[in-house]
């Protein structure tokens, strides 16, 4: 007799398997309709590979994805350093306000997306910074620090400070004891924090759509702009490739987490 | 020593993300464009800069208001945008245009017909003309035969057509149309008369499978709907798709409506959007543009380039007395554009 409470409740198994397939479902035939020969979004016509190639050659979702790439990365190493940073700066740290901090470090989770691309955007502007590339990065930067923060400060957390403690014992200044001990426990972390800022900044949509300006496209941009023709194959095509992405870094995120426990 | 660590990183951290928001000197000539999406063909521009040296970046919007509102957002950098016949009026009456003197280029002499001196810029300073069509309504004529030349047919559908109507997600579109089907007119500012439209509307509604603008062709030529509102260029790529489907030259008069390029104030490379302006204005150019939309360019000298298929559909080429039904609807008063966003409410709620 299994001890999971919720067997005690009939049809919990069923409402979890209707969750899950209204969840997935959308996913699966979409992934499903970006191999269909024809171009219509419902019927299917036959399988084939070519929506790939299309969209592998074309110059403009090319370009989306560099920038997206681009952003991406640059946006993860910036906001990962300063997760870091504020992480090791916090922990353990004792002073009034110390709640406060962290729910400021929290705000861009809770603060709905459209106000935080108002506001950004209003900032931008008010200071003369002419949007483009760079301030899709400085966007990026400071939404995705939470992302990142969040599992390094849990790793921090969860570090016994004897470490630490027995390398200062064997006369290891702070940057050695940093360097050679603390920073390669929290080394899991840091790629857990890391990858999930890098698939939120690639997924983002809102934001980017405010602060972007010409030439700075991502590829949720392109593929918001190309449904004006309808969800074709092409677009099933990139969001599948998009997708597969996101599931390949989240699972690893997610396998780093659980192996480092 | 910590604390300089700290403070070294950040000063490191933060000096990159200058570095990458200061804007980045241009070494080659360039030029921005902002386009509808799926409305340039990528050869063309290949072409554009292999003939002039001019490297095009090419960004995408959805809608007119979504590039009305970026421009207004500080989205300065753009070259060249295509608004629509009332966002130039829009646009211009708010100064957001260069005056780039379009009616001295070269190439303007290829434009002819009302598109020379429209409403929105009698005398062609601001804008030249791209790609132009018409709004009316396609139909399956292997699903349904017989039908009559008129918005009769599809503001009071016939039985068997009951939930097989596509209708534009477009108020503007669906109540113009609508007020020509009912011989009333546009812009109108009667209460009476936009409550006839109402209960038109409402009427229809149960013959409605959806209200969408996306991706029209495809949901006709997929056989999701018999009949569908749509622009001739959409009807055009259905046809394509579904040599069955034809695109209907309702007698009411159906709306005349036209993509123009210009120049937004904040533009930094102008000469360049001039050339690229001047550029599209040659036939073979604006056919090579057509043959990949399914519009048509204000440019006949065009024709002999356009692809077969093109020239044989009458949704494309209007047959012989069939442009004396386009209307192109002007921005409505304040008024007038009340009422419809009311009748529009009601119906869609």
């Amino acid at each position: 007799m299994s001890d999971n409470p919720l067997r005690r409740f009939p049809g919990t198994g069923t409402a979890a398997l209707a969750f899950f397939v209204f969840l997935y479902a959308p996913v699966v035939v979409l992934i499903a309709l970006s191999f269909n020969s024809g171009r219509s979004s419902t019927l299917w016509e036959g399988f084939t590979f070519d929506w790939y190639g299309v969209v592998l050659d074309n110059p403009d979702i090319l370009r989306a994805a560099k920038n997206s790439l681009i952003v991406g990365t640059i946006s993860t190493v910036l906001s990962t350093m300063l997760a870091t940073l504020a992480a090791i700066g916090l922990d353990r740290a004792r002073f009034r306000g110390m709640n406060a901090v962290n729910s400021v470090i929290a705000l861009p989770l809770v603060v709905p997306e459209i106000v935080t691309a108002v506001a950004t955007l209003i900032f931008f502007l008010s200071i003369g910074l002419k949007l483009g590339l760079g301030t899709v990065i400085l966007a990026h930067v400071v939404f995705c620090i939470p992302f990142a923060y969040l599992p390094i400060k849990a790793r921090l957390e969860g570090m016994p400070i004897a470490y630490r403690e027995a390398a200062a014992d064997l006369y290891a200044n702070e940057w050695q004891t940093f360097r050679r001990v603390t920073l390669p426990l929290l080394w899991p972390g840091v790629i857990a924090g890391a990858m999930l800022a890098f698939i939120t900044s690639l997924d983002d949509f809102v934001i980017t759509y405010f602060v972007a300006g010409p030439g700075a496209s991502t590829l949720p941009i392109y593929i918001f702009a190309s449904l004006r023709m309808g969800v074709t194959p092409e677009v099933n095509a990139i969001s599948s490739l998009m997708l597969v992405v996101s599931i390949l870094f989240v699972s690893v995120s997610a396998w780093i987490g659980r192996r480092s426990k | 020593m910590s604390l300089n660590l700290l403070k070294g990183v950040a000063g490191a951290a933060l000096t990159a993300v200058a570095v990458l928001a200061a804007p980045l000197a241009a070494q080659a000539r360039e030029l921005v464009l902002y386009n509808w999406s799926d409305y340039t063909p990528p050869e063309l521009l290949k072409r554009f800069t292999a003939e002039t040296g001019i490297n095009i970046t090419l960004d995408l919007y959805d809608s007119n208001e979504s590039m009305l509102a970026k421009l207004k957002a500080g989205g300065s950098g753009y070259d060249v945008v295509v608004p629509s016949d009332y966002m130039v009026k829009i646009m211009a009456d708010e100064g957001m245009l260069v005056d780039i003197g379009v009616h001295d280029m070269p190439n303007f002499k290829n434009v002819e017909g009302p598109l020379k001196s429209p409403y929105f810029d009698p005398e062609r300073k601001y804008t030249a003309p791209y790609m132009y069509g018409t709004t009316s309504f396609s139909y399956d004529t292997g699903a349904i035969k017989g039908l009559e030349a008129s918005w009769k047919e599809f503001y009071e559908p016939r039985e068997e057509l009951r939930g097989k109507i596509a209708v534009l997600n477009d108020q503007v579109e669906v109540i113009n149309n609508a007020l020509r089907y009912l011989g009333l007119p546009l812009c109108n500012e009667s209460p009476a008369d936009m409550k006839k439209v109402q209960e038109l509307l409402l009427k229809q509604k149960p013959f409605v499978a959806l209200y969408n603008s996306d991706g029209t062709h495809e949901r006709l030529a997929a056989k999701e709907v018999v009949m569908h509102m749509q622009w001739n260029g959409a009807a055009h790529r259905a046809k394509m798709a579904l040599p069955s489907v034809e695109y209907v030259y309702a007698k009411e008069g159906i709306s005349l409506w036209a993509d123009n390029f210009a120049v937004p104030v904040g533009a930094k490379n102008i000469e360049e959007a001039k050339i690229f302006i001047n550029w599209m204005m040659d036939p073979k150019n604006i056919a090579e543009a057509s043959n990949f939309t399914g519009y048509m360019g204000a440019i006949p000298a065009a024709a002999p380039y356009l692809d077969d298929a093109m020239k044989a559909d009458p949704a494309v080429v209007p047959p012989e007395g069939m442009d004396k039904l386009f209307v192109m609807a002007k921005p409505c008063d304040v008024k007038a554009k009340e009422l419809m966003d009311k009748v529009w409410t009601n119906v869609r709620k």
